[in-house]
């Protein structure tokens, strides 16, 4: 192409908006001939552009969430029987001595296909038809901070690239005037191992996730300097402008220069841009109600999940979404008291995600839309403490439950299965790589095309390579 | 294989009949021929034709490569530019202008020479080369994974790294000393060694500094921490990826998995004293000058005051408790629990127990549990203050204790037990042994898989000490073929944006080839006759004619035939490091800090960092006030849950593994930092400030004292016009000339050096 990018962005300036060529927010575009986000095509033909990742930390119950396991009745207050197959901390939790703690919630049937769901999440039931889940998941780790990284990353170990970066190196992202992979974490605090959870690991910086910020402004640094109008800024921008192009005009041929000078042009507009879209004011009231944040218990996740849907609506190819944070009272992770504290998680997530899973449906996205529930690792059927009257669940990596909808997903699908204790999978467990595989799948990306070289290697999400599951892929 | 299909069976039998057919002498491993694993011999200096612009033999290796395409080196760069590419290079911030013109105005023949050294004497060289150290060694200040709990003692291993720079410690000793930093002292007779000295102590924190896992699971901990070790001295010191081989047979180079473990084997005596902190912690006294003196004052100072915060948080809860007291009075008692002794009412209640109820109101703001509060908002804020306070007040004492994440041997027989069995791991899985070895060197460079032979003290009075000092003296033998040349690349790459080899830690088959391997050769001897010294090679690197030649391209055909500029036909411009970026504006506002050393700093952070920031509901980020905030970034905390925004933005990465070499990415990000971000907008304020203090009122005069201290020159007579058209846009006009300083500091011009 003849026109240099400086030159097609003049002449599009006035507002043609969201073209394929344009540059991103978060872009590198040091090399200049190639847009490191600029729209790839998928490797085979799916449904869903954009994706939207709810992660809950601290490690979610299975038992009490979405695996229906009413056997444990039986048990309840004696020790789990011996269960095969299982190594490391857990099997140590499961030879000492222990009593089993059956849910203390109630389980029904939901929606057409009857699927029983815990009736802490009404809400959640009520799309339930939508819903494909998999069970007997296994991470490689029973820890909050590896298993978080395990789920994010596909490797324990810190470093890696996170799943939303990888599909934004294969696939880029549509909108110019925001990142393409956006994060949006509890408002109370961060997750165990922080931004090393949404990093680029070993990809490219553009490809890391943009942390926005739950509360206030969502962009740091996006509001213009204090007592600096946006016509004075502009001004300044000018000369700015001005002077790089005398410096890079000297120096003839160094296309970082005048990458550099795009990325000013661009940060100026996506001040404009960006808190439009970012702005929940213009949303109907009912809009508001459904999310929930008009209640200050569903307002924080409402927010986010509503947020969530105008990003996607405007071109963001990935957003991820935690609740809870590192460990204490507001993450899943509920080693005591699960009867007081699982009430408390789901009355905080259920009605802002059917929420947005209704919503999307109604506005056309979900087709187009893959959203993915997930936590860290699965939890233990029994505790080892003998004597509390507030007991709670252990860390289980061989029970973790997670569902996706939108997209080719097929809803009311099931793959994997536990046994009747809800423990590990009745057979093989199914390791996240292939839930990753999938994910990847449901995006038009193979995970084993979808490599980098890095240390001397093809790098991938998958690591060694993972199996699709196609049952849960209509 | 291949894979996903199978080889026919008749092309399996003819394979497998070859293999059998092979004489046994075939199937013994030969020393590999590979240039890497191979001594570099002895090249000559090639002889140029153009013997004027051959200042040293490093031009005389890279006019020979030139000249086989016809090519020659550009033209010498003027002063200034030489002067602003030698400040940035060697001490990371730009040169005042009474410094420039100094230099400018200096017509003597070694002007250049002189300052050359001047700058290798500076003190701030040892902070701006220890930053490219860091780097490599994966240097943070937290241990990362749950709850990122801080190392209080990390920031001593920092000090020792711009000290070892500074000091121009010799690079074999540097090596030694934080491989083995313990195993020093030789013993000649049969007692035991005495504590390592407290700064060899400190500087094996290298081997500490990844991620660590705490978690319980202890045998698949102990090796994750040792696997790391072998594959960080590999890299780091080796420039080898033989931490691939952990799990199989290297796929490229000849690194089998025995190898792996051989070299891990080394380290089986290690030995981390657990405090059931994080971290683990050795004595190390302050060894520097007067620190020992300021360490105990500063620490006793403190205790002053957490006694008077304490004693102040005791007279501030008496209230409560009467509150809380007469609050509990009106509950319901609780079903009695079987271990208590006595009665419901009678029960005095303590700190601990107000400290509950303030967590419990605490946790409870979204209102989930219906119970009343008893405390006010401000009565808790205010108890969250003091917490706050005498929880920082007590960290600040803890990094002043005279301690070092170092490590130690652990105590062999009769005290404990012998030296652990090193076994291969199958696949890498720390439950699955393979078969047992003993500590050897790598086999592609030794020619054989013998044992090492361990350097032992000869009373065998202590078996688990020696084996970390046998492996670094083989590390820096002068026979080793890969240790000097590796960290010559290096500096190379830090002066010229790319090393020789440009995969600067992988030396093997799947890295690039060096682009002038007689040049490389040559160095990596030179640095060993030079007793291992870096200011020496930076001499030999900074006064040769290839880096002082012009960033601008000159020469057409170079362009067309070289265009990535591998020949060196001209010199690489550059954008700065976020650390550079940052005191850089420091420097020109002013404001900068020159303080050296001690425990970390915290800069503001911008203000949408507070949630983050947070670990269970407690302030981690301890905002320093005053010049503290404005130090060298190189002092910044470096928490790896949380990377300080600014320096992220400019490709700082989270370090979990050695990085040999970092992006210089271009991102919108990037531009909302530097225009928006409240760190650059209040330098530009004091940037003006200084401005107007050295120039007066007059707005021509202002413009050229802005450009000579952004940007080491007078500006154009075209500038000032566009800068007085801009100034005398701005309203109010005091702002104006803020207005300049903010332009200037977002030119391309600043950051990136010619």
């Amino acid at each position: 192409m003849a026109v240099s990018r400086r030159d097609f962005l003049c002449r599009t300036r006035n507002g043609i908006g969201a073209l394929a060529l344009a540059n991103m927010l978060a872009e590198d575009l040091s090399a200049a001939s190639v847009d490191p986000l600029a729209i790839k095509p998928q490797h085979l033909p799916r449904k869903a552009k954009q994706c939207i990742f709810m992660f809950m930390a601290g490690g979610a119950s299975q038992i009490d969430t979405f695996d229906y396991k009413p056997a444990l009745q039986k048990y309840a207050g004696k020790p789990l029987p011996k269960v095969p197959g299982l190594s490391g901390e857990i099997e140590g939790f499961l030879d000492s001595p222990n009593r089993t703690i059956p849910s203390p919630f109630e389980f029904r049937r939901y929606g057409q296909s009857g699927r029983y769901v815990s009736t802490l999440f009404p809400k959640i039931g009520e799309s339930v038809d939508d819903l494909a889940f998999i069970h007997g998941i296994m991470v490689d780790n029973n820890n909050h901070g590896p298993a978080t990284m395990h789920v994010n990353t596909g490797s324990q170990l810190q470093g890696s690239p996170s799943v939303g970066s990888w599909i934004s190196y294969g696939l880029g992202s549509p909108n110019q005037n925001l990142p393409g992979y956006v994060v949006i974490q509890d408002p109370r605090g961060a997750p165990v191992n922080g931004a090393a959870v949404w990093g680029n690991g070993y990809l490219p910086a553009s490809y890391q996730g943009t942390l926005f910020r739950s509360t206030g402004a969502p962009i740091l640094d996006l509001n213009l300097p204090k007592g600096l109008s946006r016509e004075q800024q502009s001004k300044e921008f000018q000369l700015v402008r001005w002077l790089n192009e005398q410096h890079a005009s000297e120096r003839p041929g160094e296309s970082e220069l005048e990458a550099r000078i795009n990325a000013y042009e661009l940060a100026f507009r996506m001040q404009a841009e960006a808190p439009r879209i970012v702005d929940l004011s213009t949303e109907t009231a009912a809009t508001k109600a459904l999310y929930g944040i008009d209640n200050p218990v569903t307002e924080p996740f409402g927010r986010q999940c509503l947020l969530a849907r105008r990003l996607v609506e405007n071109g963001v190819r990935h957003v991820l979404l935690v609740h809870g944070v590192e460990i204490g009272k507001y993450s899943w992770d509920d080693h005591g008291n699960v009867k007081e504290r699982m009430p408390q998680h789901a009355a905080e997530v259920d009605q802002p995600v059917a929420a947005l899973l209704k919503d999307l449906k109604a506005r056309g996205l979900l087709n187009e839309t893959l959203v993915v529930w997930a936590s860290e690792m699965g939890r233990t059927p029994f505790i080892n403490d003998l004597k509390s009257d507030k007991p709670g669940r252990d860390h289980n990596q061989y029970g973790l439950v997670m569902w996706m909808a939108g997209g080719d997903v097929k809803g009311g699908a099931t793959a994997g299965e536990t046994d009747e204790f809800g423990i590990r999978a009745l057979n093989e467990p199914i390791p996240l790589r292939d839930v990753h595989a999938t994910v990847l799948n449901l995006m038009g990306l193979s995970d084993e095309r979808l490599t980098y070289l890095h240390a001397g290697r093809f790098r991938k999400l998958t690591d060694i390579g993972g199996r699709v599951l196609n049952q849960i892929i209509a | 294989m291949p894979p996903g299909k199978t080889l026919p069976a008749q092309d399996i039998a003819a394979i497998e009949a070859w293999i059998q057919g092979l004489p046994p002498t075939a199937a013994k491993a030969a020393p590999s021929r590979y240039w890497a694993f191979v001594k570099s011999a002895k090249h000559a200096v090639p002889t140029v034709r153009e013997s004027s612009a051959a200042r040293n033999a490093i031009d005389a290796f890279i006019l020979d490569k030139l000249a086989e395409k016809s090519l020659t080196l550009g033209p010498e760069a003027d002063r200034r530019t030489l002067v602003r590419r030698l400040y940035f290079d060697l001490v990371g911030v730009p040169p005042r202008p009474e410094e420039m013109n100094s230099f400018v105005e200096d017509r003597s023949p070694k002007a250049y020479e002189g300052l050359v050294d001047s700058l290798l004497a500076d003190v701030r060289y040892g902070e701006r080369w220890g930053r490219h150290w860091l780097d490599l060694a994966r240097y943070a200040d937290t241990n990362g994974y749950e709850g990122d709990p801080e190392w209080p003692h990390a920031w001593r291993y920092r000090d020792y790294v711009i000290d070892s720079f500074n000091q121009d410690k010799p690079y074999d000793q540097f090596v030694k000393e934080q491989i083995a930093g313990d195993e020093f002292f030789q013993i000649v007779s049969a007692v035991p060694a005495p504590l390592p000295e407290p700064e060899k102590q400190v500087a094996l924190s290298f081997l500490r500094l990844a991620p660590f896992n705490r978690t319980p699971v202890s045998d698949e901990n102990r090796d994750s921490l040792l696997s790391e070790m072998t594959s960080t001295v590999s890299s780091v010191f080796l420039g080898l990826t033989v931490g691939c081989a952990k799990c199989h047979d290297h796929k490229y180079d000849m690194v089998p998995t025995r190898d792996f473990y051989r070299m891990k084997a080394f380290f089986a005596t290690v030995q981390i004293t657990n405090t059931g902190r994080a971290g683990g912690y050795e004595p190390a006294d302050f060894y520097k000058p007067g620190q020992k003196a300021w360490a105990d004052e500063t620490r006793a100072q403190f205790k002053k005051d957490v006694e008077q915060s304490e004693a102040d948080f005791k007279e501030f809860q008496k209230p409560l408790l009467v509150k809380l007291t007469a609050a509990k009075k009106l509950e319901k008692p609780a079903k009695p629990k079987p271990e208590d002794t006595k009665p419901e009412d009678s029960k005095e209640l303590t700190a601990k127990d107000l400290e509950r109820e303030i967590n419990s109101e605490n946790n409870n703001a979204s209102g989930f549990d219906k119970k009343p509060e008893i405390f006010t908002r401000e009565e808790k804020d205010r108890y969250l203050q003091f917490t706050e306070r005498i929880g920082r007040l007590k960290k600040a004492i803890d990094r002043l204790e005279p301690l070092a994440m170092g490590l130690r041997n652990a105590d062999g027989p009769p005290m404990g037990p012998n030296v652990p069995t090193t076994y291969v791991l199958r696949r890498g899985e720390y439950d699955s042994l393979g078969e047992p070895v003993e500590p050897g060197f790598l086999s592609a460079i030794e020619g054989h898989s013998n044992p090492a032979v361990l350097e032992l003290d000869r009373y065998k009075m202590f078996p688990t000490r020696g084996r970390r000092m046998t492996l670094a003296n083989w590390i820096v033998s002068p026979n080793n073929p890969l240790t000097s040349r590796v960290m010559v690349n290096r500096i190379w790459q830090h002066h010229f944006g790319r090393g020789i080899v440009e995969t600067a830690s992988d030396f093997g088959k799947n890295g690039t080839p060096p682009s002038h391997p007689e040049l490389l050769d040559w160095l990596g001897n030179r640095f060993v006759d030079e007793k291992w010294s870096v200011k020496a090679m930076h001499r030999l690197i900074l006064n040769s004619s290839a880096y002082r030649q012009t960033s601008y391209k000159t020469d057409k055909r170079a362009e067309q035939d070289d265009p990535d500029n591998r020949l060196l036909w001209r010199f690489p411009r550059r954008r700065l490091e976020g650390e550079a970026i940052r005191d850089s504006v420091l420097a020109v506002s002013g404001r900068l800090s020159l303080k050296p050393g001690g425990p970390p700093v915290y800069p503001p952070l911008p203000e949408g960092l507070d949630e983050a920031q947070k670990v269970q509901g407690v302030n981690t980020w301890e905002t320093s006030a005053g010049e503290d905030a404005r130090r060298r970034s190189i002092y910044i905390f470096q928490r790896r849950a949380l990377n300080m925004p600014f320096l992220e933005t400019f490709d700082s990465p989270v370090f979990n593994a050695p990085c040999d070499r970092r992006r210089h990415s271009i991102t919108a990000l990037q531009a909302l930092s530097m225009y928006d971000s409240d760190f650059v907008n209040e330098e530009a304020r004091h940037f003006a400030g200084r401005v107007r203090s050295e120039t007066g009122p007059d707005v021509a005069e202002q413009i050229r004292g802005a450009f000579q201290i952004a940007l080491g020159r007078a500006p154009k007579p075209a500038e000032v016009r566009q800068a007085q058209s801009l100034m005398a846009a701005v309203t109010p006009v005091a702002n104006a000339l803020t207005a300049l300083c903010r332009v200037l500091l977002n030119s391309n011009e600043f950051i990136y050096i010619d």
